[in-house]
Order: structure tokens, then C-alpha cells, then sequence
């Protein structure tokens, strides 16, 4: 804990049909561990209670956790948050995803794709600068 | 412990003492090794550690209780593991095409792993098309389990489906056997991971229908399957979704047979007797890359259950206190950094299957950590299995490693283990309530955390990921198949097809019964699950019915 | 990558009170971080709040509060109404950061339209946490909510203040021999309008009850009026009691009233010290103006007030009327009882007249505090003229009441 007064907020969920959670609560428990607040619901999220949550709680980083095929559909969820206005959200992806399929998720504003082996420092600080950048977007306008 | 005999010593005092000089002399530093359940492991194991002369009983002969050598007199030299291997491909034409060509590669036995939407108790006209078939069979009908099961003779083929609460799939199954004139009375195999308390603690995609509503149906499984398919095993307890969820070895085997000492228990207090229900008892556990440990662990699972069985359920028959198990290759170890170093890990996890004496045996594919695995890969997975057999001869010596000190004592350490994790579910009021109470599933998530770092500290090495890396061309990762989408189309279009064009009034009926059943304590939930099947009900129609009725299965978000 | 249009609006207010989530959740973001708007933020609406009813749900870990909610949340949609949950989780005192679960214990509900849920972190605050979830209640109040849910996790002094921006206050107790009652603090119990013990089905229940019936008993009486708590049995499973909770809870909001946490507020700026409080009530007495009194000086318990005679305050002597003379030293009396923040209600006054004075004299009432108990206290006021002459000697004795004075 080390980043002074911004206490960042993120979303830990997955979307989708798979249920294995193991690496999405090992990341959420490290999150908190960083000095983060974190909100971390079950498997099998719908992509509009997802962005009905991120909206209530306003918060600044969505982590999705994708270990099957998961990911395919997390081009739906960027396009139900930029018509909800939270475009602005950042989302990383955490998981099993192939290389190529992993550009498409890029292109459709993913910031970053974390693969399996990944140490959870690494992961918990790409998403605090994230939420910092995406709070300071905020706050400037 | 009692001190070994002198004169009984295969080294003398004074030997032993030289080695130890010279040990600790040329070693340098030395490490503390602990193994993955906690149990400290030594350099060196001698008969100071485990004598034969003190523990033969302990260790038995193989198809003697307890069992420690293996539960029949044969093991692999006289019927070798079963070779199943799951797979799960988009369509039931699709799947029956890889099917066959697995059958021809020499695996024994079929398996079927349906896609996650149906693990998730939807039909596919309920689910996003891009995850249709992704990572199994989308099957919804008796018609679709008939397609993907063509060919095969339900007679003379032991079939295992994944196939959580309410046992649709199997509803399926006996509907295609009826239609083809085949007799319930021949068909063979397992209700793979039926265990409903192993799914709410960690693979919660299988958990669909409340706890108790779960409870209840299990029992009624059990009891429809040995009155009318004899030959099937309806309760597979699961150890292997703890296991990857985080549990150690020795918590895998503790939480598995407190679930089976569970369900046993509630199928006693339905009036049954254990001896007709526990012959058909499997577990079904995770095979991880450490090897020793594992071989230990089935060794100790063996000689606990003989005795459970036997003095706390009362079993009086020898084939119920046999521990009959499935070994997977645990895909938590394998890594997706340099894939083709997941051949030698599987090849390791399998051996200490073999070697812990298992009953059937599946391999993971190397790119299993990269999506569904590819041809390539399956094939391979088999070949590794038959390898070990006719080239390494892994078969021709039932228990190789019994007598050795190092395995039998640590065999007595996993078990002192694995008993003092029984007992603490036991103090927190058996399996069930320990469960519900969230109190194994935090001990499961400390594991996981635990062994987490061990890897971001570097204390536990994985090659690859952390140490031994190398630059990795991306190009040269395999790139996995995604389903034919537009035979997925197909699938679904006659899938709506048929809804439209079968007798509603039967579908109806069949329904309203599973509804009366569900809220009448003497009737069978999974008889009337069968009777909707053959009735033309949907996989998805059953599942909701039945959430409605005996509640939706909410799983805990604890971290 | 596009940057998103930013939809951050000025007119803020307006979103709000129009019900618009992204505008509420943002809100309640700045009031969280505690930056200066949040002051501005509840003054801004002070004038829309006591629409809804302020439910606080609290308990020892592990009493099934979620679950409680869950079914309370159940209830109140099926009677229309629109609920917003605020759902208080602890955060770690060692790294600052939180795991926020609540939430999906509330299950299916967090997705149905009518129902607002925001979690928040606990941030080792103590008196600060209740004062930004008072806050963030009145957003929400303000948005339109029917009905307001604060759950939070504890039974110690933070969870009291928390509670304290309830109208009706709710603690929920775990089956268990007797050590779940015990770990209800004295404070939560003091202040619970009704108690419930959940998974009452198991065994434990009826001897918990009991237990929490007998506490009750123990219990200063007088805390809340009239209203008798009762203790309630539900079971989650089974579905037992829900329905009854939920009736005494809003028994309770018709009896108590909705907004009642708002008239308990003081409603001075929460900066504002003894004596200009004192002051401001002095301006704010039609009878004092109109006699032309002013308040000079305040204290805990004491307050000093002149006036000059002028010819209308005099006898048909041609001196100070004796009544004008007795309203000094009542006022002077009223400031000094009044000055600790509860209503004080004059019961008993005598007054002794020692001098007379005339027109253009300035009259001077001093008043200090005798005594004072929980519920009785009583001032002397000396009345003296500018040459320090006495004139008069009063002795008044107040009862206290529980309101707070405005």
C-alpha cells in the first residue's frame, strides 16, 4: 500500500459459462492486499447486471476472468458500457485466451490481457495505474 | 514408534551415523522440503523410518483389506485402468467423428463432457451463440445423446458423463437405450462428479439446484440406479475440483471422503442398506506433478476407506470397503509458457496414478492450457497411457513400490494427515454443514493463497513461468479450433424445430409429474427426470423446472 | 483507443433528484472521498429529505444479514416501492483495502431495476464513516428511494453511530448459547427498535430469543416513546418470520415516522460551537425580539441577556413591569438549560423582586446551572442594574427532554 489517497475500486467478476473462480479469487484477495477495494461476485454474471454494478458503485477498474471461452464475449460487455456512458471504465482480462483472439479483445478497448503465470504484484499494479489514469479523466472534466 | 530390533537393522548404528557425518559434511546448504500437504519430507528413508517386520499388517497384500497394495488381487497386470479419455466436441456429429476416431486409437471406454452452457442448466436457444459448443457437446435431447452415441453398443461400453444434478444426461442416455431395445440391466459406467457438495465448495459451473433439493435428488439417484441400471455407478465423489481449486493432496482426499461418509450416511438414513449402495461408490481425484506425494495419497486414501467403510457405515461386504477411483492429470500444473513441457508432466502425473494403483486413467492434452485441446494433443495424451503400459511394462508389478521406506512412511504421514482434516469436518458436524457453514472452502482458498506465493516467491519452481524462460515465438503456439459456427446453426435450428414439432401435452405432463415429484418426499425426482426425457423434454426445461421447485443453487463468493 | 465524452454535469442536483444512477453513484463517490463538496453536497439538498424510510440492519458476523435483506428486499419490491442498499463492509486496518461481498449476497435483486446498490469500505474511519454514510443516505433519500437499507457488520460503537442515521434500527442475533447474545454490546441493544434472530430453525433459536427478550427487559426504558421491541424468529431456509419482520418494521416506520433520524440531527452546522448556538436560538424567539433582548454571552449551562427599558415596559408606577422583568430572567433561563442541545421544558420558576428600575435602564440577566441530572436541572438568574443594583432573583427548574433543539 503504498500509492497516497486514491483508493481504487475494481470489479472482480466473470462472465459467461464457466465457473472456475480459483485465479479471479487469488487476484481479488491480492487486490485487496495492495490496498484496493474490491467488489468480487460469483461466476456467470449477466453482461447488464455487470454494467448495472459498475455504474451503482462507480467503479474505475472491471477485471474479468476468462479460463474457458469466456472472452469471446467480452466485446458485448465493451459495447453495453460505452452505451451505459462508462466507456471510460477500464477493463483488463485475466485467463486463457489465445494470441489472436487476444488482439480482438485489444481492439475492442480490453487495456491489457494478463495470461496464466502472471505474478499477482504485476497485476495489482498495471490495475492501480489504471485506476489512477482513469480516475484523473474524471475528475479533469 | 517403537525402536527397531539391532539386531533386525540392515545398517549398523555406526553406518548410519558415518552417512549422516558425510551428509551434512558434503551437502553445503541444506533446504527444509515440505511437501504440498505439509509433511516434511527427509534426504533419506531407512527401516528406522517404516520396518516391514512392525507394519506388515498395516500393508497387506493387494485385494486384502486394508487394501494398502491395491484393492484386487491382479490390479493392471490382470485388467489394465480403463483408458477414458473426456471429450467434448460442438455438435453430437461433430463429437461422435472424434469419438470414433478415439475408440480406434485403443481408448476402452467413452465419455462425454457437455458444453458449459449445460452445465449452466440452459438449453441453446437460451445461451450467447459465441459460447456454443466451445468446450463440450451441446446435448439438450434424447435425440442429440442418440447422434453423438452413434455407433457405440451401450451393452458392451462403459460410458461416464459429466453429469451434475439432476442427472439429465443419463436421463438422456437410458431414453436412447430404450429406443434402441438395449436393456437397462446391461448398460454400464458412472454419474461422473455427481457429488453436489464437491461442486458448491469448487466447481461451483456444476452447482444448479439448491443444497438440500441437491441432497435429495442424489438419493434418489442412487436408489433408481440400483433398482433399475445395476451396473452404473450413480455416485462418483469428487476430489479433483478441490484439488484444482487449491486444496493439498492430503485436504483433497480428507474433503472427498468426508463427502462420501456424507452421502453414505444420508442414504442410510433413507432406510438403504450400505452394502447395496457402497460397491458402487467412485471417487474420482487430480493426479498432480508431485509425484511421490500422490502415490502416497492413494496408497493412505485406500487403507482409511476400508476401515471407514467397514466400522463407521457398517458395511459388511469386502466389495464395499474397496476405494475405486479415476485419476485425471491435473491440468493446475500445467503450464501455457513452452507447452510441449506439459508432455512430461503429464507423463509424470500419470505414472503416479499407475503407481498409486488407480482404476481408470485420463491424460491431459499439452495445450490444455491454451483452449480445448487439438487432435495432436489427444492423441498424444493416449499414446503417453500406452506407452507407460507396453513399453515401460508399468503393469507387469502390482504395487512396485511397495515395501520401499520412503513411500510406505510417507504413505502413514498423508494418512495422519488426511485423518486429522476428517476429524475437523467431523467436529464441525459432518461434510455438509462444514460446507454450508463456508468453513472448507475457506481452508481451500488459505491453500490456494498459500501456494501462490510460494510461486511468486520463487520457493516452488515452475519451469517456464518462473525460471527456465525463454523468448517464445507466438507463432509457434498451436492454434486451437473454435466450433464450426455454422454447423452450430444447424444444431440450433433443428433443436428449435423439434421443440416445435414434439407433443407438447406429453412434454407438459411429463413436466407437471417432475413437479408433483419434487414437492412429494416418496417419490423418485430422478425417475420421473428419466420419464421427461423419454417424453421429449428439454435438458434446459428439467433444470428450471426443478430450480423453481427446490431453489436456485446460489454459490458463496468467499475470498 | 477513443476517449469517452465526459458526462460529468454541473447541474448535478437536478440528476439526482431526477433519480439518474450514474449522476447518484458519482455523487456518492465525492461524498466518500470526503472532499469540501461534500458539505456542499448535504446542504444542497437539505430541502428534499424525509421521503424515505432509513432502514439500518446490523449484527455479529456471520448473523445472516445479507440473507435478512435479501428477503426484506423481496418483500418491498413486491409492494412497488424502490430501495437503494448501502452495505458497510470492514476494511483490512493493515493494507487499507477491502474485499466488498455484501453485494451478491443480496443475490438476484442487485440486477432489478428498482433497487440501487452501492458497498462501501469501512477505511478504519470510526465517527467519519457515520457521518459520510448519513451523507450518502441523504443522496439517496434526495434521488427519490422509497426505502433506504444500511447494513453493516458489528455490534460495537462505530456500528451504534452508523445506526444512529436510521429511522428504524434492526439487529439481527445467530442461534448460539447464549455467547452470540453476549457479544451484543450494551450500546446496539440500547438503540435496536427490533430484534431478530435468524436461522431460527436451528436448535438454539427459542433459548436465543429468550435470552434477547430478557436483555430487553434490562434496558433503560423510555428510549423510544411508546414502541415496544419485539423479537422476531426467522429462517432464511425456510422462508418462517420474514413476513413478520418486515410488519414490525414498518409498524415501527408508521409509529416513529419516516425521517425521524433527520429531526434528531442537530440542525446547526456540525462545526458550530456553544455559543453561537445559544445566540442563534435568542434570534430565534419571536417573544425575545419583540421585547428587544439580546443574548450577550453563552456557555455550557450559562447565557447572559440585557435589554435597555424603554417607556412601554413600565407599570402605571412609572417602573419596570414586573412581567418584563420576569421574561428577562425566564429567557436568560431558557438559553442556560437549552444550551447543551436538548429540549429543556421549564416545569417550576419563582422569581423575588428586590429594586425597582426605570426608563432608560439596561437590565442584565445572568443565569448559571444549580444542578443537573439526566432529567432535571436547575439555574438561578441574577437580574442586576447597570449600576450592579439587584433587582431581582429568579430559580427555575427544567425537565429534559430526549429531542434536540433546532
Amino acid at each position: 500500500m503504498t500509492h497516497g489517497s486514491l483508493i481504487p475500486k475494481i470489479l472482480v467478476t466473470k462472465i459467461g459459462f464457466d465457473g472456475h473462480d480459483r485465479g479471479s479469487r487469488v487476484v481479488a484477495a491480492a487486490l485487496r492486499d495492495a490496498g484496493m477495494e474490491v467488489i468480487y461476485t460469483p461466476p456467470w454474471q449477466e453482461i447488464a447486471a455487470v454494467v448495472k454494478l459498475a455504474m451503482e458503485e462507480d467503479v474505475d477498474v472491471i477485471g474479468i476472468s476468462s479460463l474457458a471461452t469466456d472472452h469471446l464475449i467480452v466485446p458485448k460487455l465493451m459495447v453495453a458500457l460505452r452505451s451505459a456512458g462508462l466507456g471510460d471504465v477500464g477493463v483488463i482480462v485475466g485467463g486463457i485466451v489465445p494470441d489472436r483472439e487476444e488482439q480482438v479483445l485489444l481492439e475492442a478497448g480490453v487495456a491489457r490481457v494478463f495470461h496464466p503465470g502472471s505474478a499477482m504484484a504485476d497485476i495489482a499494479d498495471f490495475v492501480h495505474g489504471l485506476a489512477e489514469r482513469v480516475r484523473a479523466r474524471r475528475i479533469a472534466a | 514408534m517403537n525402536k527397531p530390533i539391532v539386531s533386525q537393522l540392515l545398517s549398523t548404528p555406526a553406518a548410519h551415523r558415518e552417512w549422516e557425518q558425510e551428509y551434512a559434511a558434503t551437502i553445503g546448504t541444506d533446504k527444509n522440503v515440505i511437501n504440498r500437504s505439509g509433511v516434511a519430507i527427509e534426504p533419506l528413508y531407512t527401516e528406522r523410518d517404516w520396518s516391514a517386520a512392525e507394519h506388515a499388517g498395516e500393508l497387506g497384500l493387494p485385494g486384502q483389506p486394508p487394501y494398502t497394495r491395491g484393492i484386487y488381487a491382479t490390479m493392471h497386470r490382470g485388467r489394465t485402468w480403463t483408458q477414458r479419455q473426456l471429450i467434448g466436441m460442438g455438435t453430437p456429429a461433430e463429437y461422435n467423428e472424434r469419438l470414433m476416431e478415439v475408440l480406434a486409437q485403443g481408448a476402452t471406454a467413452v465419455s462425454l463432457i457437455p458444453c458449459n452452457s449445460v452445465f449452466r442448466g440452459y438449453d441453446m436457444d437460451e445461451s450467447h451463440i459465441e459460447l456454443l459448443g466451445t468446450c463440450g457437446t451441446v446435448v439438450n435431447t434424447a435425440d442429440h445423446m442418440d447422434r453423438a452415441l452413434q455407433g457405440v453398443d451401450l451393452a458392451r461400453t462403459s460410458c461416464a458423463m459429466n453429469d451434475p444434478s439432476p442427472f439429465t444426461l443419463l436421463a438422456f442416455m437410458l431414453a436412447t437405450a430404450r429406443r434402441r431395445g438395449t436393456d437397462w440391466r446391461q448398460i454400464s459406467g458412472t454419474s461422473n462428479q455427481s457429488d453436489y457438495l464437491s461442486h458448491y465448495v469448487a466447481n461451483h459451473m456444476f452447482f444448479r439446484i439448491a443444497l438440500p433439493g441437491a441432497r435429495r435428488i442424489l438419493a434418489d439417484h442412487i436408489a433408481f440406479c440400483n433398482q433399475h441400471v445395476p451396473k452404473w455407478n450413480p455416485m462418483s465423489v469428487v476430489g479433483q475440483h478441490m484439488q484444482q481449486a487449491g486444496a493439498n493432496p492430503a485436504e483433497a482426499v480428507a474433503f472427498t471422503l468426508s463427502s462420501a461418509i456424507q452421502n453414505a450416511q444420508d442414504c442410510i438414513a433413507r432406510g438403504m442398506d450400505p452394502d447395496d449402495f457402497l460397491p458402487r461408490f467412485t471417487f474420482f481425484f487430480d493426479i498432480s506433478v508431485s509425484f511421490f506425494e500422490e502415490i502416497a495419497k492413494f496408497r493412505a486414501a485406500r487403507r482409511i476407506w476400508a476401515r471407514v467403510a467397514r466400522d463407521r457405515l457398517g458395511a459388511k461386504d469386502p466389495r464395499s470397503w474397496r476405494f475405486k477411483f479415476h485419476g485425471q492429470t491435473s491440468g493446475v500444473d500445467l503450464t501455457r509458457q513452452q507447452p510441449l513441457n506439459n508432455i512430461a508432466r503429464v507423463t509424470v502425473q500419470a505414472m503416479a496414478g499407475i503407481l498409486g494403483g488407480l482404476q481408470s486413467l485420463h491424460t491431459d492434452a499439452y495445450d490444455e492450457a491454451l483452449s480445448v485441446p487439438s487432435a495432436d494433443g489427444a492423441r498424444i495424451a493416449v499414446a503417453t497411457q500406452n506407452i507407460l503400459r507396453e513399453e515401460a511394462h508399468l503393469t507387469d508389478v502390482i504395487d512396485p513400490l511397495g515395501g520401499s521406506f520412503y513411500i510406505e512412511k510417507l504413505t502413514d504421514d498423508m494418512q495422519a494427515e488426511i485423518e486429522r482434516i476428517v476429524k475437523i469436518v467431523d467436529d464441525a458436524g459432518g461434510m455438509y454443514q462444514a460446507v454450508e457453514s463456508g468453513l472448507v472452502q475457506r481452508m481451500i482458498g488459505e491453500s490456494a493463497r498459500k501456494f501462490q506465493r510460494r510461486i511468486d516467491d520463487a520457493e516452488q519452481t515452475v519451469v517456464g513461468v518462473n525460471a527456465y524462460q525463454v523468448e517464445e515465438d507466438s507463432s509457434a503456439r498451436p492454434i486451437n479450433p473454435r466450433p464450426n459456427r455454422d454447423a452450430m446453426q444447424t444444431h440450433l435450428d433443428s433443436f428449435k424445430a423439434f421443440k416445435a414439432q414434439r407433443s407438447q401435452a406429453a412434454a407438459q405432463g411429463a413436466l407437471d409429474a417432475l413437479v408433483r415429484a419434487a414437492g412429494d418426499p416418496r417419490d423418485n425426482v430422478f425417475g420421473r427426470v428419466v420419464e421427461a426425457a423419454e417424453a421429449g423434454c428439454t435438458h434446459g426445461e428439467i433444470c428450471h423446472t426443478l430450480r423453481r421447485e427446490l431453489g436456485f443453487g446460489h454459490v458463496q463468493a468467499i475470498v | 483507443m477513443k476517449r469517452e465524452p465526459d458526462l460529468h454535469q454541473p447541474d448535478w442536483v437536478q440528476d439526482v433528484l431526477a433519480g439518474q444512477r450514474g449522476a447518484i453513484a458519482r455523487v456518492l463517490s465525492q461524498v466518500e472521498r470526503g472532499e469540501r463538496e461534500s458539505a456542499k453536497v448535504a446542504a444542497a439538498l437539505a430541502p428534499h429529505l424525509g421521503r424515505a424510510h432509513v432502514l439500518g440492519i446490523t449484527g455479529v458476523p456471520g448473523a445472516g444479514k445479507s440473507t435478512l435483506v435479501h428477503a426484506l428486499l423481496g418483500e418491498l419490491l413486491a409492494r412497488g416501492q424502490r430501495i437503494a442498499v448501502v452495505a458497510v463492509d470492514p476494511s483490512s486496518p493493515i493494507t487499507g483495502g477491502a474485499v466488498l461481498g455484501d453485494r451478491v449476497r443480496m443475490g438476484e435483486h442487485g440486477a432489478h431495476a428498482d433497487v440501487f446498490i452501492r458497498s462501501v469500505a469501512s477505511r478504519g474511519h470510526l465517527g467519519g464513516l457515520a457521518r459520510t454514510t448519513a451523507t450518502m443516505i441523504d443522496v439517496l433519500d434526495a434521488a427519490g428511494f422509497d426505502s433506504i437499507i444500511v447494513e453493516t457488520v458489528g455490534a460495537g460503537q462505530s456500528e451504534v453511530e452508523i445506526m444512529r442515521v436510521a429511522d428504524t434500527r434492526l439487529v439481527a442475533c445467530p442461534p448460539g448459547l447464549g455467547d452470540n447474545v453476549q457479544a451484543l454490546k450494551a450500546g446496539i441493544l440500547e438503540i435496536a427498535d427490533v430484534l431478530v434472530v435468524t436461522k431460527s430453525d436451528l436448535p438454539g433459536g427459542e433459548p436465543t430469543a429468550r435470552d434477547l427478550r430478557d436483555m430487553l427487559h434490562l434496558r433503560a426504558p423510555g428510549h423510544n416513546g411508546s414502541w415496544v421491541v419485539p423479537v422476531i424468529n426467522t429462517s432464511a431456509t425456510t422462508g418462517a418470520g420474514v413476513k413478520d419482520a418486515f410488519d414490525a418494521v414498518e409498524r415501527h416506520a408508521d409509529s416513529a415516522g419516516r425521517g425521524r433520524r433527520l429531526q434528531q440531527r442537530p440542525k446547526a452546522a456540525p462545526h458550530e460551537d456553544i455559543a453561537s448556538r445559544v445566540k442563534r436560538l435568542a434570534t430565534a424567539d419571536p417573544f425575545v425580539r419583540w421585547l428587544g433582548i439580546t443574548c450577550t454571552e453563552a456557555a455550557p449551562g450559562a447565557a447572559t441577556v440585557t435589554m435597555t427599558l424603554a417607556a412601554h415596559h413600565l407599570n402605571f408606577n412609572g417602573t419596570c413591569h414586573g412581567g418584563v422583568t420576569f421574561a428577562l430572567a425566564d429567557t436568560a433561563f431558557g438559553l442556560a438549560s437549552n444550551s447543551h442541545g436538548r429540549v429543556a421544558a421549564g416545569i417550576d420558576a419563582h422569581i423575588t423582586y428586590q429594586q425597582a428600575a426605570a426608563e432608560g435602564d439596561t437590565l442584565t440577566a445572568r443565569a448559571f446551572e444549580v444542578s443537573r441530572s439526566k432529567r432535571i436541572a436547575v439555574y438561578r438568574v441574577d437580574v442586576t442594574r447597570g449600576d450592579a443594583a439587584p433587582v431581582s432573583s429568579f430559580t427555575g427548574t427544567v425537565y429534559v427532554t430526549q429531542r434536540t433543539t433546532p
